[in-house]
């Protein structure tokens, strides 16, 4: 007998009201029902639609509807920090995608995190077009593609050209700190689970200056929920900044429009003006 | 379509097949038609395919080359070595001449990349018997167009003297914006000559290490995009003739420029995978505002057994600021000098 439905719980919890007689039997049940229950809970009613070799297919184009990139807790909408950008450079309100709410900063690395908010306009990477890492390149305001075969994933984003190849064999060790880190996965049932590490302590995971050390380890996971959405989750583990783990949970959607496709956002050529003018010929401005 | 049957390498598809008779190629494994008449058959090779029934094109691929775009002029129509020379020339290349010969004046101010082990000499070369990569009787870029050279001479002369002004006067390379030879099409750097392919749905992904730029090739027959959208690398739009993919590339920006070319640039590529180690890379290039003519090379892709490294390009640009520091520094003591002098 399977306990797969919460209906069936229901029927025996309602059984052991009916006869005192069992009652213990039923306490019992009524223990184990919940625990049998709970990975039926767990596991998506949905199937994802199967690659040639059987696997979840999350080949397409996605992205998120969320503000997390402007600041992954929940945040009220604000003025920017570029005054004349007005309405334009505005900061869109959004809900937390941290779970919890609440990011467990150690206390040298929240005084921090305040320091870089402050400083944003000069530190956050995002302004120099620097490539973004991990988790923070899912939820920005551009699209990703995911290109899936059976030893490798890759994933291209749209911002910065920054790409990922996730390694889909052997787990293999980092072999030397990057942007974007080192990439090993595997399936567990219809997750695309994602071992990231190697990952510099260059990137950032917002615009609101929230940080992490080169000791960042990010476990991604990609669960299918509907043809056209799949829920992303990122476990972010840093004993240098942060007192215990935490998670960041959101919706990729995908870019279902028939022509739909990335287009390049090589931004390095409209940070130039900022990182370079000031090293201009003085008579030839 | 989709070709699933066994290809032996005497089956090859047709465009390979009369390659193999009329030029004696020297790629990795694969056995020639003459060989295979004279020695004992070779075990027969197989086309390895993806479940989706494509050709298998997975895995990291090298272009790294010690033969040059166009043929140096005295070797005429020649547009193969023999074995002899070819291992003449390859060893010349590969153990006579240092980095510093190869990155040429850049050297003196520059590193010794084989002690980086960046350099040619330090990596997998796909080598080959051309003597050119550019195939034809003449080996080399056709003659531009009058208006090309009008347009190419115009440009030197606005750039003359303001070399190092700004960002802007700068390469495009130096600029980590887009590399020459990432193209499309795709040709040896002077380092980290690498490309990997992965295969999805519908999709050809193609990341060259330089410089992290990925290729999303679509094969479902699409059109092209709006000719109003311009990119840095174009719009590539992917289809198989049998075991080939072919690749056509349009939309490129005025400012990509491969050498000298337009935004009227058009460019094909073609993918044929002829052996375990080897995937037979060739393109054509095409552009009326500024060749006389079309032209094409070809050159293998040859297997790596090694991942690609992130080329963080811009992230770690200092010659950018260090460059422009340098030519103020230099402005600044020549305005000096000019005063001192005025002063005297």
């Amino acid at each position: 007998m399977t306990f797969k439905t919460s209906g069936i719980r229901i029927g025996l919890v309602a059984q052991c009201g009916w006869s005192r007689r069992i009652a213990i039997a039923c306490a019992a049940l009524a223990a184990i029902a919940p625990a049998i229950s709970q990975p039926a809970a767990q596991t998506p009613a949905y199937r994802a639609p199967r690659t040639s070799d059987g696997k979840p297919n999350l080949n397409g184009i996605w992205q998120v509807l969320n503000t997390a990139n402007w600041d992954i807790q929940g945040h009220a909408a604000a003025p920017g920090p570029m005054l004349p950008l007005g309405a334009i450079g505005a900061v869109p309100p959004g809900l937390s995608v941290v779970e919890g709410g609440e990011i467990p900063y150690l206390p040298a690395a929240a005084a921090k995190k305040k320091e870089n908010f402050a400083n944003r306009l000069t530190l956050d990477p995002e302004v120099k077009c620097y490539l973004p890492g991990v988790p923070r390149a899912t939820y920005m305001p551009y699209p990703f593609q995911i290109v899936q075969s059976q030893k490798r994933i890759m994933i291209s984003y749209q911002y910065a050209s920054a790409t990922r190849i996730i390694n889909m064999e052997n787990p293999k060790k980092a072999p030397i700190d990057s942007w974007m880190g080192w990439s090993n996965g595997h399936w567990e049932g219809d997750t695309l689970v994602v071992d990231v590490t190697g990952l510099n302590d260059e990137t950032w995971f917002d615009r609101a200056g929230d940080f992490h050390s080169d000791a960042l380890h990010v476990v991604e996971r990609y669960t299918p929920r509907s043809p056209d959405s799949m829920r992303y989750e990122a476990t972010i583990e840093d004993p240098k900044v942060f007192s215990r783990p935490w998670k960041m949970s959101m919706l990729l959607y995908r870019h279902a429009e028939d022509n739909a496709q990335l287009l390049e956002f090589k931004c390095v050529e409209f940070v130039e003006e900022l990182m370079y003018g000031h090293l201009r010929k003085k008579s030839s401005q | 379509m989709i070709r699933r049957s066994l290809t032996s390498s005497f089956f090859v598809p047709s465009a390979i097949a009369v390659a193999w008779l009329t030029m004696p190629l020297a790629f990795g494994q694969a056995p020639s038609a003459v060989a295979a008449k004279t020695a004992p058959a070779p075990k027969p090779w197989t086309l390895p395919h993806l479940p989706d029934g494509h050709p298998d094109f997975e895995g990291v691929w090298t272009n790294a080359s010690v033969t040059p775009l166009e043929r140096p002029k005295e070797l005429g129509a020649k547009e193969f070595y023999t074995p002899e020379e070819a291992a003449e020339h390859d060893k010349h290349e590969l153990e006579d001449r240092t980095s510093w010969d190869r990155l040429g004046n850049q050297a003196t101010v520059h590193y010794d990349m084989s002690q980086f082990g960046l350099d040619v000499s330090k990596v997998k070369v796909a080598l080959s018997r051309r003597t050119s990569l550019i195939i034809g009787p003449d080996g080399r870029v056709p003659p531009l167009t009058p208006e090309a050279r009008q347009r190419l001479a115009d440009r030197a002369a606005k750039q003359r003297g303001h070399e190092f002004d700004s960002y802007e006067n700068r390469p495009l390379q130096e600029r980590c914006i887009v590399w020459a030879n990432e193209g499309p099409p795709m040709l040896p750097a002077a380092y980290n000559s690498n490309l990997q392919i992965v295969q999805g749905d519908g999709y050809v992904g193609i990341l060259q290490e330089i410089i992290h730029d990925a290729r999303m090739i679509p094969t479902d027959g699409r059109p092209h995009l709006d000719s109003g959208i311009r990119q840095w690398m174009g719009d590539s739009r992917g289809h198989w003739e049998g075991d080939t993919l072919v690749v056509d590339t349009t939309n490129f920006t005025s400012r990509t420029a491969f050498r000298g070319s337009t935004e009227t640039l058009h460019v094909v590529e073609r993918f044929t995978r002829v052996s375990d180690d080897t995937i037979l890379y060739e393109f054509t290039v095409d552009d009326p505002a500024t060749w006389t003519r079309p032209w094409t090379a070809q050159l293998p892709l040859v297997k790596v057994d090694a991942p690609i490294f992130e080329y963080a390009c811009h992230e770690g640009n200092l010659g950018m600021p260090n460059t422009l520091s340098g030519a103020r520094a230099a402005d600044k003591a020549a305005a000096e000098k000019a005063a001192q002098k005025d002063a005297k």
